[in-house]
C-alpha cells in the first residue's frame, strides 16, 4: 500500500511520481453533463464504482444529480466499501452465488438496499433461503446476455422461469432486468446508436414477456458509458450503468461532452538513445492496457511497457528531456485505477485534496 | 411451540452481558462471527437442532462441504415460531477483506485469493538455492517476483545467495530495508532530486547498490552522497536485448565507469544487464542467452583493462540461471520468478512447480460449456497472457475480463462443476498477479497455515 498524501497547495511540477492525478474541474464538469443530460428523462444514471472505487466520487456524482440516488458495483466487497463510505442503494449487475457471501450481503441489506443480478434458478433458491433467516429482502434482478457470452439468461422463457420462482420466494424482492453490452468495435456513430438499440432491446424484449405473465418490472438496468446518450433514447430504460465517463478513456473517444480527468504523472529517468526517453511509469502503474499517449505530446508514441519504465518514442527529437515530468492519458481505465491508493487531486495546476481508494483490490 | 434458548456456543464470553440485555424470549441469538461463515447439514427437531448447530467457526472449518447455512436451519425455526434477533448495527457485522481463522480449509477462503502452497514454495526454494549453495556466483532473490518479506527472509536463509535482494522501485526498497534487509541493489535509475535524497538516507542504515546510465546521474549522486555523508555502489546499466535503459556495451559504459570513479561519494560497483526473460528451449535458450551476457562480460574484460576493478556482475535471471550461472566472470543472478512461479515460465522451467495459484469462484454456467469466475485481470492480471488452469482437465481459458474469467469446458469431461465451486488459476506472470494483491493465504497441507502481507504493492514512486 502506499501512503502518498502532498500537502494541498503542492504545485503539480513538484509532485513525487509516478502518481494518479484527478483533474478536479474536468470530474466535475463530467457530473454536471450527467446530471444535465438526465435531467428530465425517465432514464437516469447509476454509476458504476469499479472505474472510481471511491464512495466520494460517487457521492459526489449522487449530489450532483442525474442519478438514481444509487450506483452498482462490480463485486461484493466494493459494495461494502461503498455502504461503509455513505451509499444506501447498491445493485450488483454480478451474480452472488457462494453462502458465505450472500450472508454477508445480507448483513449490508440491514444498512443499504441491496440488489443482485441472478441467472439461476438454484441462485434465487438460495438468496430467498439465506435472506429470509436474516429478515432482509434483497431485490433481485434477471441478467439477460445480449452479446458478451458472459453470464446471463439466453431466452425469454429463462427469464419468465427466473422471475416467476424470485415473486414467488420470501427473502428476495423481484425487481427487474439487467444487462450490459460492450461495443468495443463500433463502426462510427449510427452503427453506435443501432447496436445500442438491439442489443438493449433484448433485454426489453424478456422484460415484456414478463409483464405478459403479470409480474411488474421497476427496473431496466440497461447501456454503459458506450450507452450513455443511446439509452435516452429507448423508452423503458430505467437506469444506465455508466463508468468510465467519470474519469475518462481514450476508448471512449467519441464522447466529445466528457472531459479526460485521470492521468499518471512520470518523469523521465533516462534518454539512453536519439529519439527515445525512458519514464518512471511502468506496467505495474498503468496496466496493459493502460496508456496509449502523453497529453499535449501527440508527436510522441507509446513503446514498450516495462514493469516499472515505460518507454517513449519520437520519430524526430524528443522533446522530453531527463527530470520533464509528462502525463499519460488512460485507454481502459479501471484496470489502471485498480492498482493505485490515492487520488491528488488538481485544480488550476496545484492539489487541492487527495482521496484515498479504499475500493483498490476489492475483488471479492 | 418449541422453546430455544440462546446456547452458549452461539456467543462469545463477553457478549453475554448483551444476550440479557436483548431479554426475549423465544429467541436465538446469531453473533457476526458464528453467523456469515457456518453451514451445517441441518436436522430438524429444533430443541437438538440447536445444541447440533453449535460449533463456533473456528471448530468448524468445513464449510464448503456441509450442504446447508445455518441461517437456512434458522428459518425452518422461524417458521415453527421461533423468532430470530441479530446483532445491533454496533456489533461489526464484517471486516474487509474477510479473514478466516488459521487452520480454515483453503476452499473456504473468500475468492478471488491468492493462495500460496508453502510445499511448493520451500521445493522452489530449494531447487534454485541448491543450484548456487555449490558455486561461488551468488542467487540475488529480486522480491518482485513476490512481493512478500516473509518470503525474502526464506530465500535468504536457503543459503546460496550473495546475502542480499533486488528491488525494482525505491519504494519498495524503503519497505525492504524496513523489514530487516541490509543489502539492497535498486535496479533502476534514481534521478529526481527528492529521490536521490531518499536513497541518500536509506544508504545510512542499509548497503545500497544503484543502477546509472547517465554521466549527468552520476554527477548528481556523487554531489547528494557527499553532502549526505554516505557512499553508494553505483553499477553501470548496460542495453543489451531490450529496447530500454542501459548504455551501449563497450566504450560507452567504460566512459561512463571512469566517471562514477571519479566521484567522491560513490563506489564503482560494476555491470548489470536487464536481457529481458528469454521465453525459449534448450540450444536457443543457451546461444540467445550467451549472446547477450557476453556483450556485458566483453564490457567487463574492456573495464579491467583499463585498471577498473568489476566486483559485481550482475545478469540472467528465472529464465536462464544454470547457463548464466556457468559462465566466467558473472557474479551474481537476480532471480525472482522461480519461488512462486507463473504460467509464462511453466513449460521452459519444470524443475519449478507453481506454488501460488488465484483461488476463484464459479458465479454463471449459462450454457453447456461455458463457465464464468469471479476472479478476472483485476484479480489474476492479464498484462502478459492468459492463466493456466491446471486443476481443471478439459478447460481453457476463453478470456478474462475486468471482474470475469470466461472458461471453455470440453464437454466429454464429467466435472460435476456447479455455482460455488472453487477453480484455480495459475497467473501468466507472478510478478504482476502479486501487484494486485495486499497479501497471500499461505496453504499447508489444504489448510490456511497463516497471512502474509505484501506491504510494498503500489509503491511506484
Amino acid at each position: 500500500m502506499d501512503y502518498y498524501r502532498p500537502v494541498p497547495g503542492t504545485q503539480v511540477e513538484d509532485l513525487e511520481t509516478p502518481c494518479l492525478l484527478v483533474d478536479l474541474d474536468a470530474v466535475e464538469h463530467n457530473f454536471r453533463v450527467v446530471a444535465d443530460t438526465y435531467r428530465d428523462t425517465e432514464v437516469k444514471m447509476r454509476q458504476h464504482t469499479k472505474n472510481i472505487k471511491s464512495p466520494r466520487l460517487a457521492l459526489m456524482q449522487i449530489e450532483t444529480g442525474g442519478t438514481v440516488g444509487g450506483v452498482c458495483t462490480a463485486k461484493l466487497s466494493e459494495a461494502e466499501v461503498m455502504v461503509e463510505g455513505g451509499v444506501t442503494d447498491i445493485l450488483i449487475p454480478n451474480q452472488v452465488v457462494h453462502k458465505d457471501k450472500i450472508a454477508r450481503m445480507c448483513a449490508l441489506a440491514r444498512r443499504a438496499d441491496m440488489k443482485v443480478c441472478v441467472d439461476n434458478m438454484q441462485n434465487v433458491q438460495d438468496l430467498s433461503d439465506i435472506a429470509d433467516a436474516y429478515g432482509v429482502k434483497i431485490g433481485v434482478l434477471i441478467e439477460v446476455d445480449t452479446q458478451m457470452g458472459r453470464a446471463g439468461v439466453r431466452s425469454n422463457e429463462q427469464g419468465v422461469a427466473i422471475a416467476k420462482l424470485a415473486e414467488s420466494l420470501p427473502g428476495v424482492d423481484f425487481r427487474g432486468v439487467m444487462s450490459h453490452q460492450s461495443l468495443m468495435e463500433y463502426k462510427g456513430e449510427e452503427d453506435r446508436y443501432d447496436v445500442g438499440r438491439q442489443t438493449i432491446q433484448i433485454c426489453l424484449d424478456v422484460k415484456n414477456a414478463i409483464e405478459a405473465e403479470g409480474i411488474a418490472v421497476g427496473m431496466v438496468s440497461s447501456g454503459e458509458t458506450f450507452t450513455i446518450d443511446v439509452a435516452t433514447t429507448i423508452p423503458g430504460v430505467t437506469e444506465v450503468e455508466g463508468g468510465t465517463y467519470a474519469l475518462g478513456g481514450t476508448t471512449y473517444d467519441y464522447m466529445k461532452d466528457y472531459r479526460m480527468a485521470n492521468k499518471v504523472m512520470g518523469t523521465v529517468i533516462s534518454t539512453p538513445r536519439s529519439g527515445v526517453a525512458i519514464g518512471d511509469a511502468g506496467l505495474f502503474a498503468l496496466s496493459g492496457l493502460g496508456a496509449d499517449s502523453v497529453e499535449d505530446h501527440p508527436e510522441i508514441t507509446v513503446g514498450e511497457m516495462l514493469d516499472h519504465q515505460i518507454v517513449l518514442k519520437s520519430d524526430g527529437e524528443m522533446p522530453l528531456k531527463v527530470g520533464d515530468k509528462f502525463k499519460l492519458i488512460p485507454d481502459y481505465q479501471d484496470m489502471m485505477i485498480n492498482r493505485w491508493d490515492q487520488y491528488i487531486g488538481i485544480r488550476d495546476g496545484a492539489v487541492e485534496q487527495v482521496w484515498d481508494i479504499p475500493g483498490r483490490g476489492c475483488t471479492q | 411451540m418449541p422453546e430455544a434458548k440462546p446456547h452458549s456456543h452461539f456467543r462469545c464470553q463477553k457478549k453475554n452481558k448483551d444476550v440479557a440485555k436483548l431479554g426475549m424470549k423465544n429467541t436465538v441469538v446469531l453473533f457476526a462471527d458464528s453467523v456469515p461463515t457456518c453451514t451445517h447439514r441441518a436436522n430438524l427437531s429444533c430443541h437438538t437442532q440447536i445444541s447440533g448447530l453449535a460449533p463456533k467457526r473456528s471448530q468448524h472449518p468445513h464449510l464448503v462441504d456441509s450442504t446447508l447455512p445455518v441461517c437456512y436451519c434458522f428459518s425452518r425455526l422461524l417458521k415453527e415460531g421461533v423468532s430470530l434477533a441479530f446483532p445491533t448495527h454496533e456489533e461489526p457485522l464484517m471486516e474487509r477483506p474477510i479473514f478466516k481463522p488459521i487452520g480454515t480449509a483453503e476452499e473456504a477462503l473468500d475468492t478471488p485469493a491468492l493462495v500460496v502452497d508453502l510445499s511448493g514454495l520451500n521445493q522452489n526454494i530449494e531447487t534454485m538455492h541448491s543450484f548456487f549453495r555449490s558455486r561461488s556466483v551468488g542467487l540475488r532473490p529480486h522480491v518482485s517476483g513476490h512481493g512478500s518479506p516473509a518470503i525474502a527472509h526464506m530465500q535468504i536463509a536457503a543459503g546460496g545467495t550473495v546475502g542480499g535482494i533486488m528491488t525494482a522501485t525505491l519504494g519498495q526498497s524503503e519497505v525492504f530495508a524496513a523489514t530487516g534487509f541490509d543489502d539492497i541493489f535498486l535496479a533502476n535509475l534514481v534521478t529526481a532530486p527528492s529521490k536521490i535524497a531518499r536513497l541518500c538516507s536509506l544508504a545510512r542504515r542499509v548497503n545500497m547498490t544503484v543502477a546509472v546510465d547517465s554521466a549527468a546521474n552520476v554527477s548528481d549522486l556523487g554531489e547528494a552522497s557527499v553532502e549526505a555523508g554516505v557512499t553508494l555502489n553505483v553499477l553501470v546499466e548496460i542495453n543489451t536485448r531490450r529496447d530500454g535503459m542501459g548504455v551501449a556495451p563497450g566504450r560507452p559504459a567504460l566512459e561512463l565507469a571512469n566517471a562514477i570513479v571519479g566521484e567522491e561519494g560513490l563506489h564503482f560497483a560494476g555491470l548489470m544487464t536487464y536481457e529481458g526473460s528469454i521465453r525459449a528451449e534448450g540450444d536457443e535458450l543457451v546461444s540467445e542467452s550467451k549472446k547477450w551476457i557476453q556483450q556485458v562480460l566483453d564490457t567487463r574484460e574492456k573495464l579491467e583493462k583499463a585498471g577498473l576493478d568489476v566486483e559485481i556482475l550482475s545478469v540472467g535471471g528465472t529464465h536462464n540461471y544454470e547457463i548464466a550461472g556457468e559462465m566466467d566472470g558473472v557474479t551474481e543472478i537476480a532471480a525472482g520468478s522461480y519461488a512462486l512461479m507463473d504460467e509464462g515460465y511453466r513449460t521452459y522451467r519444470p524443475q519449478f512447480v507453481n506454488a501460488a495459484k488465484i483461488m476463484s469462484c464459479v458465479t454463471s454456467m449459462p450454457e453447456a460449456g461455458n463457465v464464468i469466475t469471479d476472479a478476472g485481470r483485476k484479480a489474476i492480471g492479464g498484462d502478459t497472457g492468459n492463466p493456466g488452469i491446471p486443476t481443471l482437465p478439459g478447460g481453457e481459458v476463453r478470456g478474462l475480463s475486468a471482474e470475469h474469467g470466461g472458461i471453455d469446458l470440453d464437454p466429454s469431461f464429467d466435472h460435476g462443476l456447479s455455482l460455488g465451486d472453487r477453480v484455480w488459476f495459475v497467473p501468466n506472470s507472478i510478478e504482476g498477479c502479486v501487484n494486485l494483491h495486499d497479501y497471500m493465504h499461505v496453504i499447508r497441507n489444504g489448510k490456511l497455515d497463516a497471512i502474509w502481507e505484501l506491504p510494498a504493492r503500489g509503491r511506484y514512486r
